[in-house]
């Protein structure tokens, strides 16, 4: 699931346990426990829960709903902005690559092709986890010209292509991009051979934590990423694997964020979010303190 | 004067693929030439004899026109024959010598080469390798039999996986090993000493062909200051890039990648599988041989040293239209 479909999945649940205040402060714990447990650099969940314990801790529990709304509404608009301002570096006759199934990646693709731009794409599967697979699937509904090819042959096609566009999982204080595991590796090639990279970044994705220098721990899986049971059978009782699920590109890779405010380099995220705050750095209260004042608000 | 059956049979298991893998294939093809020598029955001219053994040879070469290692061993014992002199007898003699020589330095060739590349191999190392290769291995076998080697992580190699294969060989090796998917490698490489990789072939400015991913790998470690080295015979060296031959590089059947139905809903999507790509030697720090270890930009003194001959033939053109009937002329 990409960082934004969970995002959304995340409110839904939430959206749908508005009826009492202890069921919220259930669904509410339960979430913030799953996203530190399963997803915890889905920055944009972290954004979320932050936020909705904000409202609660200020407002109380009325108007939950409309609240949840509204912010629905605020990422669905900034996810588009982000990928309709990816869309305008993409001229005719553009060759791309990108990797993995990003929702704002799949909607700069539908902007470009509303826009009658003539672009072809290449994709890469994605290992673990083949997204690149579905995204393939999409693009071939869209009418786009699509090439499929192994992670492994990132380099090769390189030469081919004219700019490389990609989505975030999350996005730190220096700019750097915590992506879907092989993004590193995909702009590192992309840098060598002078192809310009850009990230497809809401600012619902900059993890504020990082602000005050904690580092974000990537979570990473085991075998059962790579193969099903049958393969696994087939191997040494003693087979082992290391799965890392995403990795973290340095800015210096990175020639542009597409936010809903615009097109920067990716070291002036301070600059962006003094402008949006107000304040840099911004106050940002840890999650978990939140997490447990709410809960205690929701039972009284 | 025809081609024995011998020949033909160990030809035929070439063409078909019954034969596979650089080394084998070169093994076979000098092993044929060998029999074809002892074979011969014609008259006792050595004009006659040079020129049957020319045939042979053609026939060898033209059994899997882009292995680099045939052709190598090809000329190989060829070579010999050009430099013998004497009558028919001398001659056989000097073939037979040549095919069994060539034999004996490309199994002996894998034991030199993992005994250098296990002294480059630092004490207490991780090693990265990517796809499987006979020769790197071997290298890290005996580096980890010396105590030098702390883990070895291993690409799966899509779409074929042979990443699995050289898990199991390291594991029945004891060595410790965890594989990573093949998109891993830049994450992982923060952790690696040493990058230890096989070669398909080698061109004459030094750069490496070998199983698509190994290009990016040898960038991700660059990146990374960490060492990478190639392990490979003399005779995976490409003659034919000194005259600037391109290296070919085969793109094989997509159902490699994807299931034939997912093709065939898919009729905007193309998939592309290349097998091989083609690392610059800037990124190598040096190429492991039976002959040394040697920088890559160097391995043109591979090529001189050890293809002399060829090289002669191949500045008259390209190497399908070598015609080895010249030796009858010198």
């Amino acid at each position: 699931m990409s960082s934004t479909e969970y995002l959304f999945k995340v409110i839904d649940r939430l959206l749908s346990n508005t009826s009492d205040p202890l069921s919220f402060s259930k669904i509410y714990k339960m979430i913030y426990d799953e996203v530190e447990k399963t997803r915890p650099v889905n920055t944009a969940s972290i954004n979320l829960l932050r936020e909705v314990g904000r409202y609660i801790l200020e407002n109380g529990f009325n108007g939950i709903s409309e609240f949840l709304d509204t912010l629905r509404r605020r990422y669905e608009d900034a996810c588009s902005e982000a990928a309709r301002i990816a869309a305008n570096r993409v001229v005719d006759d553009d060759v791309l690559m990108t990797m993995s199934n990003g929702v704002c990646l799949r909607r700069m693709f539908k902007f470009l092709v509303d826009e009658g731009i003539r672009f072809s794409v290449y994709v890469l599967e994605s290992r673990p986890g083949m997204e690149g697979l579905d995204l393939a699937s999409y693009l071939d509904r869209l009418g786009v010209k699509t090439y499929l090819i192994i992670d492994s042959a990132a380099r090769f096609f390189m030469k081919n292509v004219k700019k490389v566009i990609i989505g975030a999982e999350a996005i730190a204080v220096n700019g750097a991009v915590i992506g879907k595991v092989g993004t590193s590796l995909l702009c590192l090639v992309a840098n060598e051979s002078r192809v310009r990279v850009f990230v497809i970044a809401p600012l619902y994705k900059f993890s504020y934590e990082t602000l005050h220098g904690e580092l974000l721990e990537l979570p990473e899986g085991d075998w059962s990423y790579l193969m099903d049971e049958e393969i696994r059978s087939g191997l040494p009782e003693n087979y082992r694997a290391r799965v890392p699920l995403y990795d973290v590109t340095p800015p210096h890779l990175i020639d542009g964020l597409a936010t809903e405010y615009g097109l920067f380099a990716p070291q002036a995220i301070p600059a962006i979010i003094r402008q949006v705050y107000g304040e840099f750095p911004v106050r940002t209260e840890d999650l978990e303190i939140i997490v447990n004042r709410v809960i205690e608000v929701l039972s009284r | 004067m025809k081609i024995p059956d011998e020949v033909k049979i160990i030809g035929e298991d070439i063409r078909s693929m019954k034969i596979r893998g650089a080394g084998k294939i070169a093994r076979a093809a000098a092993k044929a030439l060998g029999l074809a020598a002892q074979k011969y029955s014609g008259p006792n001219n050595p004009e006659v004899f040079k020129k049957y053994m020319t045939m042979n040879a053609e026939y060898l070469l033209s059994t899997r026109p882009t292995a680099v290692s045939l052709p190598n061993a090809v000329f190989y014992v060829m070579n010999a024959l050009e430099k013998a002199s004497g009558n028919v007898d001398e001659l056989r003699s000097a073939v037979i010598e040549a095919s069994q020589r060539f034999i004996n330095e490309s199994l002996e060739a894998l034991k030199k080469i993992s005994e250098y590349g296990a002294n480059r191999i630092k004490d207490n190392s991780i090693v990265l390798t990517h796809c499987h290769s006979t020769a790197s291995v071997s290298v890290i076998i005996r580096a980890y039999e010396q105590g030098k080697i702390r883990k070895v992580y291993s690409t799966e190699t899509r779409p074929l996986y042979q990443g699995r294969i050289t898990t199991r060989q390291l594991l029945e090796h004891n060595v410790p090993v965890e594989q990573i998917p093949d998109s891993a490698v830049r994450y992982i490489m923060h952790e690696v000493d040493q990058v230890v990789i096989g070669a398909d072939t080698i061109a004459s400015n030094g750069a490496v062909v070998n199983k698509i991913g190994t290009s990016q790998i040898a960038l991700a470690a660059h990146e990374a200051r960490v060492r990478v080295f190639v392990a490979a015979e003399s005779y995976k060296f490409s003659p034919m890039t000194l005259i600037g031959e391109l290296v070919p590089i085969e793109f094989r059947d997509p159902t490699e990648i994807v299931p034939r139905e997912w093709i065939e809903k898919h009729h905007n999507v193309e998939v592309l599988n290349p097998v091989f790509d083609v690392t610059p030697p800037e990124y190598i720090d040096a190429i492991i041989t039976e002959h040394g270890v040697i920088p890559p930009q160097a391995a043109i003194f591979i090529l001189l040293e050890k293809m002399g001959w060829v090289l002669e033939k191949i500045k008259l053109g390209r190497l399908e239209k070598i015609r080895l009937e010249d030796l009858l002329e010198e």
